[in-house]
């Protein structure tokens, strides 16, 4: 019976040291892109930060781990660790994070006037290369900086750069959308009839041109044409541009539709 | 003191386990806390306000949690109050909240940035009206997946430009 028992303290205490070292090893010894991947699966939780700070103390030049850890804090708001991170990530990595640094600070902080920098950087140490921060293309994303500055003119030369090295049929469609925001916004209400026209012709349900084209008809006393197209913003409201962590510059609500409509039958 | 060798196992097998041990409460903490996380506070928090699930406070963003017709009808709804407000410099006021299953809100905490994205500080004097002003809208989507409602952190930003207010969002 001892003996037995000596055999099971033996094997335990085994097991329980094994158990310790695996962890650990996995932690501290494990290749880093296991590490990295692990981290990145656990998004927000202290274990992917506890691991990404290991990460960057073995690993200081590691400008992806400084990147990935920050994306938590800024997408709930503590800003000033996650910029503070991103920041660390763009100095070891420029040309691979500055894009991305931009992207949030026009979507998150709609800070335009230092997501320009972050873009002009970017285009300057990527020459002969269109960038897509973050999957977009960056003459699309200045246009909305300096539509969000109201440099109307300045966003219009972008978003037409944009449609120029996208081509009509592949350009995001949206770029049509703000060349009709921008060209309202300048008084242009014929211009901006033609720009929504465009972005109804890559999908007849956009909603956001149908309320453009809404507002733009009415401006020039189109009351026909204005109900037309109110109706049918209503109708394709579910199609509408919407993204789960930020509200765009030109978000569009029913209510707002419907606000228009009555404005329209008063 | 000299250990006889089962002194000795007795010794190793208490070490391990103490280290076993230890190791899985802190894995278990790393694996249940998360950035963000807001915790009641009796001195910060009202007592009045409840959430559905301590354990399963989701964001925002993974279950569609908003204020009815977005941020554009908030900003709308309090522009008239805080308009008024002037601060000593440039920046953003963020306040992190719960929207709790039923669509109240509480557990307010503030963030604050100035425009070099660097921690700093506003009068909180006039941070408490803002708090008090989002506290007075009363049509809150909270976060649904399907037809079941969720508790919810959300994530409100006020854009501070040469003293003045520009954007909420």
């Amino acid at each position: 019976m001892k003996k037995f028992l000596k055999v099971i303290k033996l094997i335990l205490t085994v097991l329980f040291f094994l158990y310790t070292i695996l962890i650990l090893s996995f932690l501290f010894l494990s290749p880093k892109e296991t590490r990295f991947n692990f981290a990145g699966n656990f998004q927000g939780n202290y274990i992917s930060q506890t691991v990404f700070n290991v990460l960057t103390f073995q690993y200081p030049n590691y400008s992806d781990a400084f990147f990935e850890q920050s994306v938590p804090f800024n997408k709930r708001g503590e800003f000033a660790r996650g910029f503070e991170l991103l920041n660390k990530a763009v100095e070891l990595d420029p040309s691979l994070h500055l894009g991305y640094r931009g992207y949030m600070k026009l979507r998150f902080l709609r800070d335009y006037k230092n997501a320009l920098l972050d873009f002009s950087r970017l285009d300057s140490l990527t020459p002969n290369f269109e960038d897509a921060p973050w999957g977009e293309d960056i003459n699309f994303l200045r246009g909305e900086c300096y539509f969000g500055i109201k440099d109307y003119s300045k966003a219009i030369t972008c978003f037409k750069r944009n449609i120029e090295n996208n081509t009509e049929d592949w350009v995001d469609l949206n770029t049509f959308v703000y060349l009709g925001l921008c060209e309202y916004e300048l008084g242009n209400y014929e211009k901006a009839i033609l720009e929504y026209q465009r972005a109804l012709k890559q999908s007849v349900n956009t909603p956001e041109a149908h309320f453009g084209l809404a507002k733009a008809y009415l401006e020039l006393n189109n009351f026909e044409k204005a109900k037309e197209h109110i109706l049918k913003a209503e109708l394709n409201i579910e199609y509408k541009r919407k993204d789960p962590y930020k509200e765009f510059q030109n978000e569009l609500y029913l209510s707002e539709i419907l606000q228009f409509k009555r404005k329209l039958t008063e | 003191m000299k250990f006889k060798p089962k002194n000795k196992l007795n010794l190793w097998l208490l070490i391990s386990f103490l280290l076993a041990s230890t190791l899985t409460f802190w894995l278990n903490d790393q694996l249940s806390k998360r950035v963000g996380d807001i915790s009641f506070n009796e001195e910060l928090d009202d007592s009045f306000f409840k959430v559905c699930d301590e354990t399963r406070i989701l964001q925002y963003y993974s279950v569609n949690a908003n204020y009815q017709n977005g941020r554009k009808a908030l900003k709308k709804e309090i522009w008239e109050t805080i308009e008024p407000l002037t601060f000593k410099a440039s920046g953003y006021i963020t306040f992190r909240f719960i929207i709790n299953c039923d669509g109240e809100i509480g557990r307010f905490r503030v963030k604050t940035i100035d425009s070099e994205l660097k921690k700093n500080k506003f009068d909180s004097g006039k941070i408490k009206t803002l708090q008090k002003s989002i506290e007075n809208l009363k049509h809150w989507n909270a976060g649904a997946l399907g037809i079941k409602t969720f508790d919810s952190y959300f994530v409100l930003n006020f854009k501070i430009e040469i003293g003045k207010i520009t954007d909420i969002f």
